[in-house]
């Protein structure tokens, strides 16, 4: 029942991991995972893998070089560059060095059909803090503390909440010089808000994966990932067009959010990752109109815009991503 | 596969893991290289086999579309080419050439063209609002020769059906810009409309005259290239050009006490500035076969 079991999950790891590169080109059959004889395979000492043995046509294969050096890896053409599923391939992948005598009719083979993904997020938690810096707005800058908690419930789909904290001192000291350039030239002033907070439900979806290698040494794990939902922002303007009168509270805005981003796993456990958000939200912001009396001004009323305004906010978020538990076990073994 | 205990463990977990954070990350284990471990035959082999030498020792042309990002008053839309030669997989050198089809305000521009105002102090500055959009700098070309380093290279796979090879490359060169800006004016010319016979049209007339400079300037930038097979690929890529110019035309400094105007509009209004581009091309890289490793 176990061996059963073990066998389908292989099959649709198979189907999952591989179905461009190896599933036309091998049989599995655990039932052939023994291992007798003299196990002279691509190490020579087999038998501790995933007990599985790889042939065409169920027919066992002879898989190394027959003399127990095990150096099949080292050997023959292996194809397009899948290498996994070229050296899995049977006789092709061993240069056609089948011999014809009589031999044991032993098949035990060390590699691995499907190779095991690397940090699996399936029923884990990730916790990532990042900072958060606003691409768009020439005119003043929105720099934010961020955290997000996500749980995975598929290896590729996360349900989570994600807080931005963008309130820092005084937000007249974050504007930019081009604001004041085009106040003194053009006696134009520039709307513009100071943002508190920022709360968000989140579905993270992982559609492309990949790996990485840097100068054929090191492999990369990495995935890019969607990400969009909708929460809350709080947002005022700052008065800059009438300031001896007006002052603003923060009021809460609906804002939706849709993202790309990019996760690079450094260990099965931990990445570092980078975001591109738009949290886009009506803003309302300060009336550019003065009324012309003194009582006029003191109204509240006249200190906002008449409409609201579509606005937003392009972020780019870049941190670090925790995936808990640390350790996790594999559904199957290699 | 966890079991429910563990799951139990999650809530108090996270509550440390800000304070792990940090003690994890500086580990030099784990931020080497991901421990694959590795068994079987597979053990003490290269990290990658039969890999398909893309870049070394071929040439590479990119017509690309190239846009300007984080512009203050005007866009640029560059149509442009891309040529590289490759040393090796990983290292080559290219250039870089592209010219302005088209330039969009910002709506920055359009609310100054349509709200702002103009006063005896700012008139030099902002001579009348219907010139503005005229008045402001433009990118008209730019080229660059560079050094380009590819350390990643990879693959790619999208809905975990197709594969597509990918590397990302980095750059580092030098560039030059052509730019159109407001030509030097000073004070006493702005004052001598107020002779004319038609002071609008003198004004309007200083206001969107024209002169043409080469700006210099380091160049860096990165980004991906897709291969769809191995000839033709995609590129994605990021440039930084950073150069001083002045964008708004405006008599923003010069004066010795700082930022104030100093009655002309001069070199001296100039600003450092980061401009950034993004690059759309096709890649095409010849002779057409890339060499395989073993």
């Amino acid at each position: 029942m176990k061996q059963s079991i073990t066998a389908l999950w292989v099959a649709v790891l198979a189907v999952l991991a591989m179905p461009l590169g190896a599933s036309a080109q091998m049989d599995f059959s655990l039932d052939e995972a023994d291992t007798e004889g003299e196990g002279d395979g691509a190490e020579g000492d087999g038998g501790d893998g995933a007990d599985m043995s790889f042939g065409e046509d169920g027919e066992p294969i002879d898989d190394g070089s027959g003399d127990g050096t095990g150096d099949g890896a080292d050997t023959g053409d292996f194809g397009d560059g899948d290498i996994i599923g070229e050296l899995a391939g049977g006789d092709d992948g061993m240069g056609g060095e089948i011999e014809q005598r009589e031999r044991p009719t032993e098949t035990v083979e060390e590699i691995y059909a499907v190779q095991q993904i690397y940090a699996l997020r399936l029923n884990r938690l990730e916790l990532a803090p990042s900072a958060a810096f606003t691409i768009n707005d020439p005119y003043v800058s929105h720099p934010a503390v961020s955290v997000a908690l996500n749980y995975w419930f598929t290896n590729v789909l996360a349900l989570g909440v994600n807080f931005l904290w963008y309130q820092w001192g005084d937000p007249t000291s974050r504007e930019s010089d081009l604001n004041f350039f085009v106040r003194r030239a053009t006696r134009l002033g520039i709307p513009i808000t100071e943002w508190q907070l920022g709360a968000h439900l989140n579905f993270t979806y992982v559609p492309f994966y990949g790996k990485f290698s840097v100068f054929r040494e090191f492999i990369f794990q990495w995935d890019a990932y969607v990400v969009g939902g909708v929460g809350m922002m709080r947002t005022r303007p700052v008065p800059v067009i009438d300031p001896e009168f007006r002052s603003f509270d923060f009021e809460t805005r609906v804002a939706f959010n849709l993202g790309i981003g990019l996760r690079i796993f450094l260990s099965r456990f931990a990445g570092i990752f980078f975001e591109f958000r738009d949290y886009a939200y009506l803003e309302r912001f300060e009336n550019l109109v003065v009324a012309p009396t003194s009582a006029g001004r003191q109204d509240e009323g006249t200190w906002f815009a008449d409409s609201t305004t579509f606005t937003n906010n392009v972020t780019v978020q870049v941190g670090f991503t925790l995936f808990f538990p640390f350790t996790f076990e594999y559904e199957l073994p290699k | 596969m966890m079991t429910t205990n563990k799951l139990r463990t999650l809530a108090p977990i996270a509550l440390v893991a800000v304070a792990i954070l940090g003690a994890d990350l500086v580990a030099p284990s784990q931020a080497a290289a991901q421990e694959v471990q590795i068994t079987g035959p597979l053990a003490g082999q290269p990290a990658v086999r039969r890999m398909r030498l893309y870049r070394q020792m071929r040439i590479m042309l990119e017509p690309e579309f190239t846009f300007t990002l984080q512009d203050e008053y005007s866009r640029t839309l560059f149509a442009g080419l891309h040529a590289g030669f490759y040393f090796t997989d990983w290292l080559g050198i290219g250039v870089w050439g592209a010219y302005g089809v088209a330039n969009l305000d910002t709506n920055l521009t359009d609310e100054v063209v349509g709200k702002g105002v103009t006063d005896e102090r700012s008139r030099l500055s902002f001579p009348t609002q219907q010139g503005f959009d005229n008045q402001i700098a433009t990118m008209t070309w730019a080229a660059a020769a560079q050094i380009e380093f590819i350390p990643l290279r990879g693959k790619l796979a999208i809905f975990e059906k197709l594969f597509v090879d990918t590397d990302f490359f980095i750059f580092v060169g030098a560039g030059v810009v052509g730019i159109e800006e407001r030509r030097d004016t000073s004070a006493a010319e702005m004052a001598a409309c107020d002779a004319a016979a038609d002071r609008f049209a003198c004004r309007f007339d200083l206001q969107t005259q024209r002169s043409s400079r080469v700006a210099v300037g380091p160049t860096f930038g990165a980004g991906i290239n897709l291969y769809f097979n191995g000839i033709i690929g995609l590129s994605l890529s990021w440039r930084g050009l950073p150069f001083s110019w002045n964008t708004s035309g405006f008599d923003n400094s010069g004066d010795p006490r700082g930022d104030f105007p100093d009655g002309n509009i001069d070199s001296n209004d100039r600003f450092f500035k980061l401009n950034h581009m993004f690059n759309v091309g096709v890649t095409i890289y010849l002779p057409t076969d890339p060499a395989i490793t073993d």
